[in-house]
């Protein structure tokens, strides 16, 4: 369990970074808090050429007010550690959220770019990141472009960024109320199933991870609540509408049932709960 | 404490020896070891359950400039142990695998390098060609292709035990209950995993080998053997060990593997680090068992009849030395438990499967045994209309019925089960638990407010320190039943132990170093306890079977109370005073009566090495003895645990409000200690009734192959834990009886217990898992 060769970067700026991959002709990736990658290439199931370090970028880290009223949002630095995100009081859902990531040492380390780009369905981040309509901001060779979540996400551990691209930033917008509950074997790990679910500009939308390749909006539960119905009727056509796969922790059925209880509890959580 | 022998340190928590160390980052493992020209071993293993090897080819990594090492280059060289039970099948398990693999992990190359990074790239350079035969993963499916040519059926052990008249006793029983249980196949899992380092000197022919072992010297013992070498020229040395669990308490493959690494190259020291994935596949599993079971009960609910077949997947190999008997004779020799029984039958058999090899974890057999009791027990009483507490009470074994001779012919010591039931219920605070279920069940409908609450219980009774009367293993050809302390006064008063027991983390140096100091009449900080190296002490076989406090106890006590006698008999000489007048209390000598003392320890010892001038006559030189010591028989630890629970019907959560463990360990020699041994065990049991499973696939291979997947508890899964004790000495020098185990035994049939009473559903598949509860309740 030690991986196999590879180059290293240390890169200095963005710009460094993107050069680096591309030099890399698709064999490079990015090393952030390391929290999944390291683990990966220890156990040889992802072997890069290069490995491009982002940690010593200056001015990536950190999450400050973006916008106001309903248009209230926060910039979360590609670089902000998962503990930094559970200590800040600007956007109150991403802080409960990144408490439920991993242990300690992982939220010391772990990065809000790198969880968002490892896209691992299961995690915490990109759930809210779907639930709340979160736009990625993307730096690429010459350019800058935003990605929206719905957008990012394309498979499981899969992104729609190119391979000469890193994810710089992320705009979460606050939503006026909200829910996240998120049901796992033991403390920390990766969830079973977690639901979100935000009020923004009037709007109540669920989202939920661990159900799919990909996080996923609850539209059914989502209608049922915008034409009235109640919370558990929302609860029940959301899971209605899943088609979980199975694995050796739930079947299909068991996924459902959570993912129903899930968003009850997220829907309580938000006083949405009718 | 109570007793003569408790005065002193004994009964105290005095700060453990080895925490300086230990707590602040210097402890000294294998792992640290760092020797000049020290190369690195990283091992190929097999990617499939079963399948002939076709071909093997090294050439690109001998190219690179590794060294390999493939099966026929040690073929000469098996495992096999060895038993004389009358149905058991040896087999032999070859070091690194050649002709087949029989399990997906078998080590079947070996690469050195200058790291394990290089050796692990050494590793993809090593091509081995399969030809993958069908795996058999379940021990109790009908075998798709036999493992070894001596087993068509894939048994390797067969036995029945029979006592009474079981079929009569059924025809007369009120009620009969019959179930199919089965448990899951996890392991120990020690924060270190396995790990070795070897080295051959060839200009003396001295091998030695840094193991991360609970057994060094039956370790010394089977290399000299294996390798044909002078067990004087093998050198076993088990530093600091992070915890073993029954996993370490065996020889495996890549030990022997890395000694004759060694041995082809001299002066070269060879080391192995096993990772986490290896350990996972590799290392020792245990506890997958299927149990049919069959109990009648009397209408008061005494125990009438108890009958079970009992099928234990023993793995690939049969574990040397231990054998495959292991769990299977475990099992039936203990599944009745603490209850008294007449008629018993019991047919128990360990079938050889494409999986890694089972072998002894921390309570061998019995969380498993003990769920399948308690099972039959809960499922009779409530077809009696009895409470889980009656059922019990009417059955367990009393003071008044010892010695009681179980029906598989144990002799029960202890019989206190009933005691440490009452004070583990009152612990608990039974009455208002039951009360506050009531007020939830009457409160509302099911699925709407509080959760339901359920209570469980289990009594247990662990065999420890068994003698050479019961000794552990399968009639194997050796006897555990003894070890060796020496014990030696220094010139300057001061005491070195050199002990046989082995230490993982229970802290056995303080607890040999407080044996010693009051059995000697010396301060605890006047004595330094050597253990694990068998250059040092005399013999030991080592920490399992929670063997060490009672017999390397009595060893380390015997052997002080001998040098007591020489000081004070040397004293006695230089001071013309009788010995039997004389006592000694830290260090210093006096006469009883008197209130000084008239000589130090220390002036005795220096004459006795120094000053041969003042030496009494008759009276040798040197101040240090020898003893064994064997309990002959074994010493029965009673306890009881019961637990409080919370389940979530959406979701199948479950919450363990309050968990209660009573046992009796005898004498407490270190309150802190025997404390820590009931909660790590009951930790362990928790993880293995709720979470950990290691799960094959069809074709063999492992689906739980990380941490990731192979869910151990932590901290927050583990509660706060209210541990109490009863204490009936044991007829033994310390009056202790084993507490390293007893705790795994309870929480399988704790827990299971608990949800069939809060929900009215009946577990009879471990792990209790939020999916499974969910399952039965739809």
């Amino acid at each position: 369990m030690k991986c196999a060769p590879f180059d290293y970067v240390r890169a200095a700026t963005v710009d460094d970074v993107v050069t680096a991959l591309a030099d890399a002709d698709g064999d490079g990736k990015i090393l952030a808090g390391g929290q999944s990658l390291v683990p990966i290439l220890a156990l040889r199931m992802a072997r890069p050429a290069v490995l491009v370090d982002v940690n010593r970028i200056p001015g990536l880290g950190g999450v400050r007010p973006d916008g106001a009223g309903d248009g209230a949002a926060v910039h979360v630095g590609a670089l902000t550690r998962h503990s930094a995100l559970a200590a800040q009081s600007h956007h109150p859902l991403l802080a409960e959220a990144a408490r439920w990531i991993g242990h300690t040492a992982i939220r010391s380390r772990g990065t809000a770019g790198g969880s968002i780009a490892h896209a691992d369905p299961s995690a915490e981040l990109p759930v809210v990141a779907v639930g709340t309509g979160a736009v990625v901001t993307v730096s690429g060779p010459g350019r800058n472009r935003s990605v929206s979540a719905d957008e990012l996400f394309a498979g499981a551990l899969m992104t729609s960024l190119g391979e000469d691209e890193m994810i710089i930033g992320i705009r979460f917008p606050v939503p006026q109320r909200w829910g996240f509950a998120e049901f796992a074997r033991r403390h920390g790990d990766f969830a079973l199933v977690t639901a979100v679910v935000a009020e923004i500009g009037g709007t109540v939308r669920i989202a939920l991870g661990g159900v799919g390749s990909v996080p996923v909006r609850a539209a059914a539960g989502e209608q049922v609540l915008a034409t009235g119905g109640t919370a558990a009727e929302a609860a029940a056509a959301a899971s209605a509408e899943l088609r979980p796969t199975a694995d050796m922790h739930g079947s299909a059925p068991f996924r459902q049932a959570i993912a129903a209880e899930m968003i009850r509890r997220a829907l309580a959580q938000a006083r949405i709960d009718r | 404490m109570k007793g003569s022998v408790m005065k002193g340190s004994l009964g105290t928590s005095v700060r453990r020896k080895e925490d300086q160390r230990l707590v602040t980052g210097h402890g000294r493992y294998v792992g640290d070891l760092q020797l000049p020209r020290m190369r690195h071993v990283a091992f190929q293993r097999s990617p499939h359950g079963h399948a002939r090897i076709t071909g093997v080819n090294a050439v690109a990594a001998l190219a690179a400039g590794h060294r390999v090492f493939t099966g026929a280059d040690f073929a000469h060289v098996v495992l096999r142990a060895q038993s004389a039970l009358p149905s058991y099948v040896e087999t032999d398990q070859p070091v690194l695998a050649h002709e087949k693999v029989r399990f997906a992990g078998e080590p079947v190359a070996a690469v050195v390098a200058a790291d394990r990074y290089r050796a692990e790239d050494g590793l993809e350079l090593v091509e081995v060609d399969y030809e993958p035969l069908p795996s058999t993963v379940c021990a109790w499916d009908p075998p798709r292709e036999s493992l070894h040519a001596g087993a068509p059926d894939n048994v390797l052990l067969e036995r029945t035990f029979d006592a009474g008249s079981v079929d009569d006793a059924f025809a007369a029983a009120a009620v009969v209950v019959e179930r199919e249980l089965v448990t899951n196949r996890h392991a120990g899992n020690p924060m270190e995993c396995r790990v070795g380092a070897a080295l051959w000197n060839a200009s003396d022919r001295k091998l030695t080998f840094w193991s991360g072992t609970q057994v060094p010297h039956i370790v010394r013992n089977m290399i000299a053997e294996l390798l044909d070498l002078p067990e004087g020229s093998v050198r076993v040395i088990a530093p600091d060990v992070g915890g073993g669990f029954g996993v370490k308490a065996v020889l495996y493959p890549e030990d022997v593997a890395l000694c004759m690494i060694a041995m082809r190259m001299p002066g070269t020291p060879v080391k192995w680090v096993e990772d986490r994935v290896e350990h996972l596949a590799a290392a020792t599993h245990a506890r997958d068992h299927r149990y049919l079971i069959k109990a009648g009960f009397a209408p008061d609910g005494a125990l009438m009849a108890l009958q079970a077949d009992v099928t234990c997947n023993v793995g690939a190999y049969s574990v040397y030395p231990w054998t495959a008997g292991l769990e299977p004779l475990m099992a039936g020799g203990l599944l009745s438990g603490p209850y008294r029984l007449d008629n018993y039958r019991c047919t128990v058999r360990g079938v050889a499967t494409n999986t890694a090899p089972s072998g002894p974890y921390r309570g061998v057999a019995r969380p498993a045994s003990v769920f399948a009791m308690e099972s039959v027990l809960d499922a009779g009483a409530r077809e009696l209309g009895l409470s889980g507490v009656e059922i019990r009470r009417r059955n367990l074994i009393r003071p008044q019925d010892i010695p009681y001779k179980m029906p598989s012919r144990l002799v029960d010591d202890s019989g206190h089960y009933d005691e440490c039931l009452t004070k583990a219920l009152d612990l608990l605070g039974y009455d208002e638990i039951r009360a506050e279920q009531e007020r939830r069940r009457s409160a509302g409908p099911s699925g709407a407010g509080e959760p339901p609450i359920g209570i469980g219980f289990a009594c247990y009774n662990e065999l420890t320190g068994l003698g050479r009367a019961a000794s552990a293993g399968p009639r194997m050809p050796f006897r555990t039943g003894h070890d060796a302390c020496t014990v030696r006064v220094n010139p300057d008063g001061r005491v070195t132990v050199f002990s046989g027991v082995t230490s993982q983390g229970q802290g056995l140096e303080t607890t040999m170093a407080q044996i010693v100091a009051d059995g000697l009449g010396v301060g605890y900080d006047d004595v330094e306890v050597r253990t694990g190296d068998t250059d040092e002490s005399l013999w030991g076989f080592g920490a399992f079977s929670s063997r060490q406090a009672v017999i390397g106890g009595g060893a380390a006590h015997r052997t002080a109370t001998a040098v007591q006698e020489k000081v004070l008999a040397l004293a006695a000489g230089l001071l013309e005073a009788n010995p039997a007048d004389l006592r000694i209390e830290h260090g210093q000598i006096g006469v009883v009566g008197e209130p000084k003392p008239r000589i130090s320890l220390a002036e005795v010892a220096r004459v006795a090495y120094l000053e041969s001038n003042r030496l009494p006559e008759g009276i040798e030189p040197g101040l240090e003895a020898t003893r064994f010591y064997d309990p002959i028989r074994g010493a029965f630890a009673a306890g009881a645990q019961v637990a409080a629970i919370e389940v979530h019907r959406a979701t199948g959560e479950l919450r363990i409000l309050k968990y209660v463990c009573v046992e009796d360990a005898g004498h407490v020699m270190h309150p802190q200690i025997v404390d820590g041994q009931i909660a790590g065990s009951i930790a362990q049991g928790i993880g293995g009734a709720l979470y950990e499973h290691l799960v094959y696939d069809d074709d063999g291979n492992l689906s739980t192959g990380t941490l990731l997947d192979y869910l151990m508890p932590t901290s927050a899964e583990v509660p706060d834990l209210v541990i109490g004790h009863v204490s009936h000495p044991a007829a033994n020098p310390l009056g202790v009886r084993g507490v390293g185990e007893g705790g795994t035994l309870g929480p399988n049939a704790v827990l299971a217990g608990a949800v069939a009473d809060a929900l009215g559903i009946e577990i009879t598949t471990l792990p209790i898992t939020p999916a499974t509860v969910w399952t039965e309740l739809q």
